[in-house]
């Protein structure tokens, strides 16, 4: 299956996202073809400072999707999902801003015209794959290990359209398909880690994340799975020097690697800043 | 300093704020929202005295810039007011009145500055900018940064779009609409 691909600005440098997405990609034959030439979604600062370059940038890299003949955009980070996203409402519902947007994309010679599905690679995964596909690549049994699904905020909310907005569970199903247990009570699972604002306002962020970290561990969770770059260094790094109990915090792609049998190494797992060890 | 009603129409007006009209002041926002209690005032109270008109007020309020964007609110909200969306407004308002920038505003200008130049952000980068003007921010996460770099996290190397004039351009002509606008 092929889709096109934009990785934003943090993948590379994310303890292991790449490599491990590259890695279960390849097992199950899911093509991802990146967006030449890709620039920053935007994000949050964006949207926070400037009325219509916040909508060029998203819109930048969907015109350089259409240009390339994909109809399908999989990101792996919540925030450029959600800022993609969101272009693509207002520029639907507002033709002045829509022309606008394209005047500038048209010194660039591109087009923007929205005819696009803006999807994140976990949902891609449970929701295009039959469960088959998934479970005859598992080598190795993680039935002892317990996982607690961290989904942050930025896949379901404000849509709510792919899955429940505060207790979602795709996955929690992908977490049980490679063999796994899912943390079923975990009620921190939507709770916000803070975001850029851990930069700024640390002191008031580090109860957020400290909360997402004490409801995983009080419930025997081994590791916390995230599905975002930002989300995944927020928790992680919020344990540093914590003195509280500590809990890895992986991301998904690299949890389906273990249960494919790759190793620790290949998903880079050394990269975390809280120590990861399998012991199931 | 512009008046209180001029800046009301403003919000009203250019930026589509006449939805929260259909507020019915539940508390839905200011109950859902992880930082509320480090507010100067929730969501609710804001909207409130923005109806009201106590526009310079709003504007130099924390509220705005404490704003996450998890979206709690706005998935709560009986009413379905896009209250993140308003929250982005009002602060775009109180950077064109000229508040005291709070450190939130150093922070984005540190994310875009290298986004305008390059087309692409490394953490490195952002965090640079930002550190440069909150020297004792930057000494606190020295550390971490230690061992980030232990573990190759780290991108040295600024990371660009190679189109670098093209999207310039782009950028130059947004910059432009939005000045007209």
């Amino acid at each position: 299956m092929k889709y096109g691909f934009f990785p934003g600005c943090s993948y590379k440098g994310a303890a292991g996202y790449k490599e491990s997405t590259e890695a279960v990609s390849r097992l199950l034959g899911i093509e991802l073809v990146e967006i030449q030439d890709w620039n920053c979604c935007g994000a949050t600062s964006y949207w926070s400072t400037q009325s219509i370059e916040a909508y060029v940038l998203p819109a930048r890299i969907m015109a350089l999707a259409e240009k390339q003949g994909l109809s399908e955009i999989v990101n792996v980070c919540n925030a450029c999902y959600s800022t993609l996203r969101k272009a693509q409402e207002k520029l639907a519902q507002d033709n002045d801003l829509n022309e606008k947007v394209n005047l500038a994309l048209a010194e660039e010679g591109l087009k923007y015209t929205g005819n696009l599905n803006i999807r994140h690679l976990m949902e891609v995964i449970v929701n295009d794959l039959n469960a088959d596909d998934i479970k005859k690549h598992i080598k190795k049994d993680l039935s002892g290990f317990v996982v607690a699904p961290y989904y942050g905020c930025q896949l379901n909310r404000p849509w709510a359209d792919i899955d429940d907005a505060h207790y979602p569970v795709l996955m929690d199903r992908l977490i049980e398909m490679v063999g796994a247990k899912p943390l079923k009570n975990y009620s921190a699972k939507t709770e916000c880690c803070g975001a850029a604002h851990m930069v700024a306002h640390k002191d008031l962020c580090m109860p957020l994340n400290n909360r997402i970290v004490k409801d995983a561990v009080s419930k025997s969770a081994q590791t916390i799975c995230t599905l975002c770059p930002l989300c995944q260094f927020n928790v992680d790094a919020s344990q540093y020097k914590s003195g509280l109990p500590m809990v890895p915090v992986i991301f998904f792609t690299q949890m389906m690697g273990l249960a494919f049998g790759l190793s620790e190494k290949d998903l880079k797992l050394q990269k975390l800043l809280t120590p990861f060890k399998l012991a199931v | 300093m512009m008046t209180d009603s001029v800046l009301r129409d403003r919000f009203f007006k250019k930026y589509h704020g006449q939805e929260i009209e259909n507020c019915i002041q539940c508390g839905m926002c200011s109950g859902s929202c992880p930082l509320a209690p480090h507010m100067d005032f929730g969501p609710r109270q804001l909207f409130a005295m923005a109806r009201e008109g106590d526009m310079n007020e709003v504007l130099h309020a924390n509220t705005i810039w404490l704003c996450v964007s998890c979206y709690n609110c706005v998935v709560k909200c009986p009413r379905g007011i896009s209250i993140t969306d308003h929250m982005y407004s009002l602060k775009k308002m109180a950077t064109e009145v000229g508040i005291k920038p709070p450190k939130m505003l150093h922070l984005y200008r540190s994310f875009n500055a290298p986004v305008e130049k390059n087309g692409r952000l490394t953490d490195v980068m952002a965090m640079a900018g930002y550190g440069l003007r909150h020297p004792g921010a930057a000494m606190a996460n020295v550390p971490l940064g230690l061992k980030m770099l232990s573990r190759k996290r780290l991108e040295l190397k600024p990371a660009s779009v190679k189109n670098i004039d093209g999207f310039q351009r782009v950028l130059k002509k947004a910059k432009e609409l939005e000045r007209v606008s």
